[in-house]
């Protein structure tokens, strides 16, 4: 079988974008203009072959000689695949002595997180195609898009660090040199937040690292005699938590716990860890806005389900109505601040806080059908959120400003712009058909059945209710302050000084029409996605959970 | 182990690297002078040539000579170590007639004089072009001046090399100090070199003074410690600290010991010359002090802190664990905030390697934090082992980045910049090269993956965790009490990475976001071969992070050549 993730899929983006950027690293500034058409072209055939490989790793259900002929060596089962089994397994050792290895492989958790980076790669180069800079700018795209893939695919807590902290350095990039006004403290303060969870984290997963016992586990390092391998350590944790028992102790299983989700949860971000968010968001170019939160935000929801969850279940258990409480705050607060933004941009940030809320009540639910909804969300966030930023981004590319009332009656002039901005919208305020609705549901659902499960006022799912009423309401104002008001007399914003107002490029309809679609896709036949991630769910608590936790 | 007396069979070989220096310490002093000269036998007129003065050759009296032939030495020295290294190292013990240890060539030395060799070569490399020699035909102040002074310049070098590579072959405290004192003589008058600026004079003043008294107090704890043990020999030190080494006089000398090394190692609160110093030096001068110096300093805590913490020394914890806890956790915060505020680039990195002496600190605190009763003595071995190959690995790849950040900064100095953040502005604009490898150099000093920086800071973790935890066995109900307190100084050491990034990010921004001042537009000074320096460092500092399992399995095999001779 051949090694289809290090080579095409961590490793041709990064190493690719490197060989471009040190192309023109010394070339003058009309060298770099000319070649930056050319680069553009080179990345986004790149990010396409890595689109068709992915498609073509989930399509590989039947053995075909197509299939045969690339080296797909079975048939993958992606539903049934149980967990703690990877498809795509390969293992080179790394550094010997300490039982660091370069570990890949995809399950159901992981898999759509990579189609999706996947599929965001090529449709934000097309979103952005006119961006200032081509020459370096398509090169960061793709080694962004390379080290998140990187983050999904490892299956080494330190390849997974190593991944997980190289993203932040094209994105600081991405933000600083494409950004807005503010772009020196938004990105300084992206970088700052995110590294600080992230350097507390480490110091759980090495203290993690020696808690293991000497030797006794396969693929340990020749010298410390312990592994770095994900799949062991938690094969390690569900033995040690085993009836009943707490892995490494109660206390230090919760303070284990803690550090590793402050990473996460930094990362995802709940509130009150949220503020670097908006800041990075409204900075940030569209094409970093969209990897920014259509992937790089679910590194947080994905690390989570990977580390502390399957290997602390008995802390997360505990601390369970913490969760609940920072995913309610995340959500109930994100919609709040939504309501009193100006800028259109900044509410879509917060919005997205909101809905990271959701993920966090489906975690902190501990059932299937919670998780489920949780990795749906993710999913289907990750389609529709990009959308988001790309409507955000055309608007100030064509009105160059952010304010929610600086374009009035955009229907008469930019028809496009309007009917893209109202379909992304409508998505993520969860209109039903379209892929948000489905996850939201599902969350519903799962928290209602936690409350009768665990005899608690039904006044809990006030909240969320309540929130599902203010994301209309800021959805629908906004969009009635930009798009419908004005009437006969449509008042184009000041500063386009008179010019006519323009209508969105073709690249620009090209990427909104593919987002819409798979929106609609996901919104329409869920299933595609959502058999995997129910799998998934259901074997992690079989496994893991429910002879743990008792019951279900 | 071979054992053998000074300039006995085999000697040379041993001794190879260091005997290069030597050569080409005499090489330095006698080419430029070689001319025409004749000596004339007294009342008669036989004139014999004599070779030694008088009218110098076109080619012996070129002021580029010492620059060129010094970097050569330093890299024959290189890699003359390094072969040995490769080659299975011939240990070997060099001892007086009666048996009194005096060196001591194994792996754990040999790797420390990579370490300062290869930093000496290339900031010998480098300094080529920040102190450069012109033709004779310049006629300039500067130009004149700069061509006198080549051959002391290089010299200085050399003697520090030598005084390095003593300390680290020494196996008695009196030795050691000579070696440690050479080096420092040589690094006073390096820093002060620049004597025709404010700053230089200044800098060199205030490190002489500091350093002297650091050295004076550390001499005087040496005699107490001869005094009551009446032997200076680590050997004969550790058997006295077994017997009877809880007494009063021996850890007022160890105390003082620790405030001339730690003076050395610019751990707080000894560290307030560094600053100044490293402001005042030429950028590779300060980027010797700040690698291959801390090395040093590093060894020296090391000898003399084992001595007492050995397992034939003590059964329990050391007796100056409290103290260097202490002083790790005050030398760390310090040094990050500190640089926080500093806007100077040099004052900044001076800060950023105090920082990361505390970070050192730390990991030499967990050895003493072992428990060597003879039950625990193979888990501690283990844990010992790795803090060292930690601390080993950490100034191996200082050498690649932090020096590299100097060399970066020597560029900029030749056009008098390099003092102010702002002369670093729009470097990207300038040579998109150098302000990427500069960036590479930061990020990697504050532990980004996958540079080598990181790798060094996960070892340093993993040792003192390593350290925290080998008491601790998983038995179901462990608490987080179990776990020894020095865990607290890895985490303090998380939060200060944490602070750090924020002036480490700092210099990419103004290199990335700013635009260049005013008159410093155009393209950077040239000089070919300060930026092969660079480019060295930035290979190693790349290499040693993607692939550091090589370098971690020599530096453990050093590690072993100390930790397992107990």
């Amino acid at each position: 079988m051949i090694d289809w993730i290090s080579i095409p899929l961590v490793g041709l983006p990064l190493l690719s974008s490197l060989v471009l950027l040190a192309f023109v690293a010394n070339a003058d500034g009309a060298t770099r203009e000319r070649l930056g058409s050319s680069i553009r072209m080179v990345s986004l055939v790149i990010s396409l072959a890595m689109l068709t490989l992915a498609t073509m790793m989930f399509f590989a259900q039947s053995h075909s000689t197509l299939y045969e002929a690339l080296g797909f060596d079975k048939a993958l089962d992606w539903t049934g695949l149980g967990f703690g089994s990877f498809n795509f397994e390969f293992r080179y050792v790394w550094i010997e002595a300490l039982g660091i290895h370069w570990s890949v492989g995809v399950d159901a958790l992981s898999f759509p997180m990579v189609w999706l980076t996947t599929f965001l790669l090529p449709v934000t180069i097309i979103a952005t195609w006119n961006e200032k800079h081509a020459s370096t700018y398509f090169p960061l795209i793709l080694m962004m898009g390379g080290a998140l893939i990187g983050v999904f695919v490892a299956l080494d807590l330190f390849m997974f660090y190593v991944f997980w902290e190289l993203t932040l350095i094209p994105m600081f990039f991405l933000i600083l040199k494409w950004g807005g006004k503010d772009r020196k403290y938004a990105s300084q303060k992206f970088f700052i937040y995110t590294f600080t969870a992230s350097v507390v984290m480490l110091l759980g997963l090495v203290t993690l690292y020696f808690l293991q016992p000497d030797q006794a586990l396969s693929y340990s390092g020749s010298w410390t005699g312990r592994t770095f391998d994900i799949p062991t350590l938690t094969a390690h944790a569900q033995q040690g938590n085993a009836d009943g028992a707490w892995f490494l102790g109660e206390s230090m299983q919760k303070i284990l716990f803690v550090m590793l989700m402050l990473g996460f949860l930094v990362k995802l971000p709940s509130v009150p860890f949220h503020t670097w968010l908006p800041d990075a968001h409204v900075q940030a170019p569209t094409g970093g806005s969209m990897l920014l939160a259509g992937v790089m935000l679910k590194m947080g929801a994905y690390g989570m389900f990977r580390l502390p969850l399957a290997f602390f279940p008995h802390a997360a258990e505990h601390f369970q109505f913490w969760l609940l409480a920072l995913g309610m705050i995340s959500l109930v607060w994100g919609a709040i601040v939504c309501l009193g933004q100006t800028n259109l941009k900044k509410m879509v940030a917060y919005s997205s806080v909101s809905h990271m809320g959701v993920i966090l009540i489906g975690i902190a639910t501990m059932q299937p059908l919670g998780w489920a909804a949780a990795l749906f969300m993710m999913f289907a966030h990750g389609i529709i959120s990009p959308m988001l930023f790309a409507v955000c981004g055309a608007f100030k590319h064509h009105y160059h400003s952010m304010e929610i009332g600086a374009m009035r009656g955009m229907a008469k002039h930019s028809p496009w712009l309007a009917t893209s901005m109202m379909f992304a919208w409508m998505a993520s305020l969860g209109l039903p058909l379209l892929a948000g609705f489905v996850a939201e549901l599902m969350m519903f659902l799962a928290l209602w059945h936690f409350l009768a499960a665990n005899d608690l006022s039904v006044l809990w799912m006030v909240g969320p209710a309540l929130v599902l009423a203010l994301t209309a309401a800021y959805y629908l104002w906004s969009m009635q302050r930009t798009i419908f008001e004005g009437g006969e007399e449509t008042q184009p914003p000041a500063s386009l000084n008179g010019e006519p107002v323009p209508d969105i490029a073709d690249s620009e309809k090209f990427a909104m029409i593919i987002l819409a679609v798979f929106t609609i896709l996901f919104g329409v036949m869920p299933w595609i996605a959502l058999d995997m991630m129910n799998g998934w769910t259901v074997a992690f608590f079989e496994t893991l959970l429910i002879p743990i936790l008792g019951g279900a | 182990m071979e054992t053998m007396q000074p300039f006995g069979d085999g000697f040379v070989t041993a001794l190879a690297p260091e005997l290069v220096l030597v050569i080409g310490m005499f090489t330095l002093m006698i080419v430029p002078n070689l001319g025409d000269a004749k000596f004339r036998i007294p009342l008669t007129q036989i004139r014999i040539p004599w070779f030694f003065g008088g009218k110098r050759g076109t080619l012996d009296s070129d002021p580029r000579l010492p620059g060129i032939f010094a970097s050569m030495f330093f890299v024959i020295a290189f890699l003359l170590a390094a072969l040995s290294y490769m080659n299975g190292m011939n240990v070997t013990m060099i001892e007086t007639e009666s048996g009194y240890d005096l060196l001591l060539v194994n792996e754990f030395s040999r790797i420390f004089e990579l370490i300062f060799y290869g930093a000496l070569a290339l900031a010998s490399i480098a300094s080529i072009n920040r102190i450069p020699a012109t033709s004779r035909k310049d006629r300039s102040a500067l130009g004149l001046y700069n061509n006198r002074r080549q051959v002391d310049f290089y010299i200085l070098l050399m003697t520090t090399g030598l005084g390095m590579s003593i300390v680290a072959l020494a196996q008695d405290l009196f030795l050691l100090f000579i070696g440690l004192e050479l080096a420092s003589f040589s690094t006073y008058v390096l820093v002060s070199f620049m004597k025709e600026t404010k700053e230089g004079t200044e800098a060199g003043m205030k490190y002489f003074i500091v350093g002297s008294v650091a050295s004076g107090v550390g001499l005087y704890g040496l005699s107490l410690l001869y005094l009551w043990s009446g032997s200076l020999q680590f050997t004969e030190l550790t058997l006295a600290f077994a017997e009877n080494g809880m007494e009063p006089l021996p850890l007022i000398a160890l105390g003082m010991l620790l405030v001339g090394f730690g003076f050395k190692v610019s751990a707080a609160p000894f560290h307030f010359a560094a600053p100044d110093a490293y402001a005042g030096a030429t950028s590779p001068v300060a980027g010797v002090l700040a690698t291959a110096s801390k090395a040093m300093g590093i060894i020296g805590l090391l000898r003399i802190l084992l001595v007492v913490a050995s397992p034939e020394a003590t059964d329990g914890a050391a007796v100056w664990l409290i103290a260097l806890a202490v002083l790790s956790a005050v030398t760390m915060t310090w040094g990050n905030l500190a640089a926080l505020g500093s806007t100077n680039p040099k004052r900044m990195l001076a800060y950023s390697s105090v920082a990361h002496a505390g970070y050192m600190l730390a990991a030499i605190t967990a050895i003493g934090a072992l428990n060597w009763e003879p039950e625990h003595l193979n888990a501690s071995n283990d844990a010992a082992l790795a803090v060292v190959t930690a601390l080993i690995f950490h100034l191996v790849v200082l050498v690649c980045f932090k020096l590299g950040a100097f060399l970066v900064l020597s560029i900029l100095e030749s056009e008098k910049g390099g003092h102010t953040l702002a002369s670093l502005d729009g470097l990207a604009k300038r040579e998109p090269f150098l302000a990427a490898t500069m960036f590479i150099f930061m990020m990697s000093l504050a532990g980004v993956p996958p540079l080598s920086g990181f790798v060094s800071k996960l070892l340093v973790i993993m040792g003192i965790v390593k350290v925290a935890l080998v008491d601790v066995t998983v038995n179901g109900d462990l608490t987080f009490s179990d776990i020894h307190w020095v865990w607290y100084l890895a985490l303090l050491m998380v939060i200060n990475s944490a602070i750090s990034v924020f002036y480490y990010l700092r210099v990419g921004l103004v290199m990335f976001f700013h635009e260049p001042e005013e008159g410093r537009e155009g393209p950077l000074p040239a000089g070919r071969s300060v930026r092969m320096a660079i480019v060295a460092c930035l290979l190693t500092t790349l290499y040693f992070g993607v692939g550091a399992g090589q370098l971690i399995s020599l530096c453990e095999v050093a590690a072993n050549a100390l930790v397992g001779a107990w």
